[in-house]
This record gives C-alpha cells, sequence and structure tokens, in this order.
C-alpha cells in the first residue's frame, strides 16, 4: 500500500538529511506506528506520502502510484485516497460537525444526496451521531480529534495518515481515539501514525517503524515504543 | 463539479473584502475608461488624418520677377518654359506623387480674389498684390498624404522654383493636440492599469490569506487546484465585470455628449468618431478593447498569485 525505496529528503542548507536512504513496505490494512524523537524524520515520511513534499531521491508508492514522479494535476485524485488527522484537528470553527465533516465531501464535487447519506453514517462511526448540530468550540478535545478522523474517512480512503493525533489529548481520551483508529483499520484502512505517546504504543501493540536521525533502526511487528523521549 | 460551494465562497469572499472589491473596480474603472478614450483618440487622429490628408496637396510656387523669395532658383527672374517642364518632369518622376495640375498667376490671382480676407491686398487702382506677383503654382497631390518627402526634395531645389508650401504644416497643431490627449491618456491609463494590477495581487493575498485554513483542508481531502481557484478567479471577475460596466458607461457619455452632441455640431470639417468607434473600443482586439483588457487585468494576477498560494 505505501513503500519507501531507498528514500531520501534533504532540505535546503547544512545538515543531516531528514530522511536517509529509507526502505519500508506497509500492506493494505495495517496499522503502523512511527516513533521517534523529534526532528527524527517522521513528519517528514507523512508529508512525502502526501505528495506535499517530494524526496531528494528515492521512490515512493503509495496505492499502486509511484507519487514522487506524478504529474501535478493528478495529486488530488491521490489524496483522495488518503484521509489526515492532525495534532491540532484543523476543523473549521465557523462550520458545525455535520459541515466539517460534509466539507470534504463538497469540495471533491460529491453529489448533494451521497454527502447527506456518508456523512451521518460516518458520524455514527466516530460517535458524534448526535452532535453534528455543534460547533468545534462546543466540543471538548477528544469530540473534535474524532471530528477530524471522520472529515479524513468520510470518503472512505485507503489509507490515514495520523500525525500525533492524540498529542493534545490527556490519556484517557487518547485511548478512545486509538480505539477509534483501530476499528477504522479494522474495516480495511491502512492507518500510519506517527506518535510520542509511548503509553498507547505499549498498549495498543502495532507494528512499529522507529526513526533516528532520518534512518529506519527498527522495524518490528507489534513492537513497544522502546525508547525513553 | 459541485457549484454551490463555489458561489457560496464567492459571496462570501465579495463581503469580506467588500472595500478591496471597491477600490478594485473603481481603479479599473478610471484606468479602462482613460484606456478607452486614448483608443477613441487615436481614432479621431486616425480619421482627421485621413480626411484631411487626401484632401492636402503641396504647392510647388515659381518664381516671379524679382520674387520675394530671393533664392538663388530665382536669379533669372520669372519662371521659364524649359524651367517649368525641368519641374513637371521631376514631379512626373516621382512615386510619391499621385496627380498635379498646373495653375498659371492669373488663374491663381482670380481665385485669390475671391477670398474675402485677401481683399484690402488687391483693392483699388494700385493694389497691393499684382497679377505679377502671384505666383504661377503647381498643386500636386500625393499618393499617401504621409510621404512628401522625396519630391519636396526632388523639386525644391530646381531653378524656378520660388518654394514649396506643404499644406500639412498647417495642420501640424490640431495633430499635435490630438496626439498630447493621445498619449497623455495612454500613459494616465498605463499607470493606473498598473495600480489596478498591484491592488487586484494585494485583494488576492488577503483573501487567501483570509482562507488559508478552508485552502489548507481542501487541498489536503484532494480538492483540485481549478476548484480552489474558482472563487478567486470569479471574485476577480466580478470586479471586472463592474469596472468594464462602468467604463463602458462613463465612455459611452463621452462619445454621446462631448462628441456627438458637441464637437461634431461646433467643428463640422473634421469627421468625427462615432458609436461603431466606441464598440471597437470596446471590444476590439488590436489594441485590445475595454471588454478585453479589464478581465485580463485581473485574472492575470489572480491566476498567478493563486497558483502561488493554492498550489497543491
Amino acid at each position: 500500500m505505501i513503500r519507501f525505496e531507498k528514500v531520501t529528503k534533504n532540505y535546503p542548507g547544512p545538515g543531516t538529511p531528514a530522511l536517509d536512504h529509507v526502505t519500508v513496505d506497509i500492506d493494505k490494512g495495517e496499522f503502523v506506528y512511527l516513533v521517534g524523537q523529534s526532528g527524527s524524520g517522521k513528519s517528514t515520511a507523512l508529508r512525502l506520502m502526501l505528495r506535499e513534499l517530494r524526496p531528494t531521491s528515492g521512490r515512493i508508492y503509495v496505492a499502486g502510484k509511484e507519487i514522487n514522479r506524478m504529474a501535478g494535476w493528478k495529486v488530488p485524485r491521490l489524496r483522495r485516497q488518503v484521509g489526515t488527522v492532525f495534532q491540532d484537528f484543523r476543523l473549521l470553527p465557523n462550520k458545525t460537525v455535520t459541515e466539517n465533516v460534509a466539507f470534504a465531501l463538497q469540495v471533491i464535487g460529491k453529489s448533494r444526496r451521497e454527502i447527506n447519506r456518508v456523512v451521518p453514517e460516518t458520524l455514527e462511526v466516530v460517535g458524534l451521531k448526535d452532535k453534528g448540530g455543534r460547533m468545534p468550540d462546543e466540543l471538548s478535545g477528544g469530540e473534535q480529534q474524532r471530528v477530524a478522523i471522520a472529515r479524513a474517512f468520510v470518503n472512505r480512503p485507503m489509507i490515514i495518515i495520523a500525525d500525533e493525533p492524540t498529542g493534545n489529548l490527556d490519556p484517557q481520551t487518547s485511548v478512545g481515539i486509538m480505539n477509534l483508529l483501530e476499528d477504522i483499520n479494522k474495516r480495511g484502512t491502512t492507518v500510519v501514525m506517527a506518535t510520542h505517546d509511548h503509553g498507547l504504543v505499549d498498549q495498543f501493540r502495532k507494528r512499529v517503524v522507529e526513526l533516528e536521525h532520518g534512518k529506519v533502526v527498527r522495524d518490528e511487528a507489534a513492537g513497544s515504543y522502546g525508547f525513553q523521549h | 463539479m459541485q457549484l454551490r460551494y463555489v458561489f457560496t465562497e464567492l459571496r462570501s469572499g465579495l463581503r469580506r473584502n467588500a472595500s478591496m472589491h471597491v477600490a478594485v473596480v473603481l481603479t479599473l474603472f478610471v484606468s479602462l475608461t482613460l484606456a478607452g478614450c486614448g483608443m477613441l483618440l487615436q481614432r479621431q487622429a486616425d480619421k482627421t488624418a485621413e480626411a484631411l490628408g487626401n484632401e492636402l496637396q503641396i504647392l510647388v510656387n515659381l518664381c516671379v520677377v524679382d520674387d520675394p523669395s530671393k533664392k538663388p532658383n530665382c536669379g533669372g527672374g520669372a519662371v521659364t518654359g524649359p524651367q517649368k517642364r525641368e519641374v513637371e518632369r521631376a514631379l512626373k518622376a516621382s512615386d510619391e506623387v499621385e496627380a498635379f495640375e498646373f495653375q498659371s498667376q492669373a488663374e491663381g490671382y482670380a481665385e485669390a480674389q475671391e477670398i474675402p480676407q485677401y481683399e484690402p491686398y488687391f483693392d483699388g487702382p494700385d493694389p497691393i498684390i499684382t497679377q505679377e506677383d502671384w505666383p504661377a503654382q503647381y498643386w500636386v497631390t500625393l499618393e499617401d498624404p504621409k510621404e512628401a518627402e522625396g519630391v519636396i526634395s526632388a523639386v525644391e531645389g530646381l531653378d524656378g522654383v520660388a518654394g514649396i508650401k506643404d499644406q500639412r504644416d498647417d495642420l501640424e497643431p490640431v495633430f499635435g493636440i490630438i496626439d498630447a490627449l493621445k498619449y497623455g491618456s495612454w500613459i494616465g491609463s498605463g499607470l493606473l492599469l498598473l495600480a489596478s494590477l498591484l491592488l487586484v495581487a494585494n485583494t488576492i493575498r488577503l483573501a487567501a490569506m483570509a482562507r488559508r485554513r478552508e485552502i489548507g483542508i481542501m487541498r489536503l481531502v484532494g480538492a483540485s487546484t481549478l476548484y480552489i481557484a474558482l472563487p478567486f478567479l470569479l471574485e476577480s471577475l466580478v470586479a471586472a465585470a463592474i469596472g468594464v460596466g462602468l467604463a463602458a458607461g462613463a465612455l459611452a457619455a463621452f462619445v454621446k455628449f462631448a462628441i456627438l452632441d458637441g464637437l461634431e455640431g461646433a467643428i463640422e470639417f473634421v469627421p468625427w468618431i462615432g458609436w461603431d468607434d466606441y464598440v471597437e473600443a470596446l471590444i476590439g482586439t488590436v489594441p485590445p478593447g475595454v471588454v478585453i483588457l479589464g478581465p485580463a487585468l485581473t485574472l492575470i494576477p489572480t491566476l498567478l498569485l493563486t497558483r502561488k498560494y493554492i498550489k497543491v
């Protein structure tokens, strides 16, 4: 589903590469934690998967396509197959929960009928069935993150990329979010999650890919967080 | 493509940046009006030059006895038959000459006497100007009123030629004024068009900043660049349409009140521009008319900036 082949990413200026000859294979339906210190290259890896960045060298395949050589006009199509969730939720404050989720479908041209059908379904999946009419500032952090996950999942993507999705949440709420991501993963969606939350990684044992100074130093099935930060 | 979102965004964008849009519309209005005036003046100048130019001729004055020009060409006194033939040969040989006609001293003198303001010179038994003083002339019609230098230089130095009168010189001041107005309005409109380009650029920058959160999400969920850019492009087009509409109205008022109801009645010897020239200034292609210029001025910076700010 996602394949990095000897991927190196250098940012302008001196210093070590953000990613250094990284080779990783993630299969369809896998749940993978990306762990490592700040600056180890986790976010760079996620941004490369979304074609927000291009690698300096190497090849990246996402959903069967080599995305580093993809024409610019095909990138939106790629992103429709990849849902993204962030630490800071990134909801639109002037739209209700339902409107926030529907927005993701509206802007890719889905019909109103489809939106009216899929959005309530998705809100039910994330446990916000009754809160569709609320504004984001009327929700708790955990609920806001659920809205963000609903928005990422509403188009039923093949992959969900989550960058520190529990970074702003308390441990109990984080467990709820993990349960939700696990549930989505069980529906067949590949989940790649960058995290610093060793409690969660140790509690929900999944494949762990650890990065250090841009290199893969560990790739372990059902691994633990493995280092203190 | 679902356009409901686009139009909702367009409405809120226009509301959010209302003051900037008003500034863009007003600048566009004034600059397009000036540009349109420049085009109309250009057409007026061409029309005037063409109409008058076709009637303009060059007069070759031949020497008289004791010629007042005191030119060496007239050293032998009044022009002689062989000298006239020499002048005619030169006129015939010139590519610039369409036709020429000889007017004798008697014919010229008789014609001049009919001009009322010259009357005092011909009055009485001992007039100031006699037939002997009046030069015989060749009236030369040109192939192209703009091209006369060749024939002038060919004839000027011939013996028996006292001087050459180029009627085009009389109209120089008129063309000078039209040219000054034309270039003035072009420079003015050029500066204002530049100002409107920059204003549009600023408006788009502000609008993109105000919507950066939405744009970020749209990019992430896979909205196409066109879809993201469409509200910006439509905002610019709306501003352009209003600016063009106002400029078209102002130019119509200029043609109607200044030209058709004003100058056309007051100065009749010049053919004036009319509604067909107005239409040409609006939708002409070379130079681009106001209807083309307005949208181009707003869409080009919008396209460039949306590429920069909302690059997928």
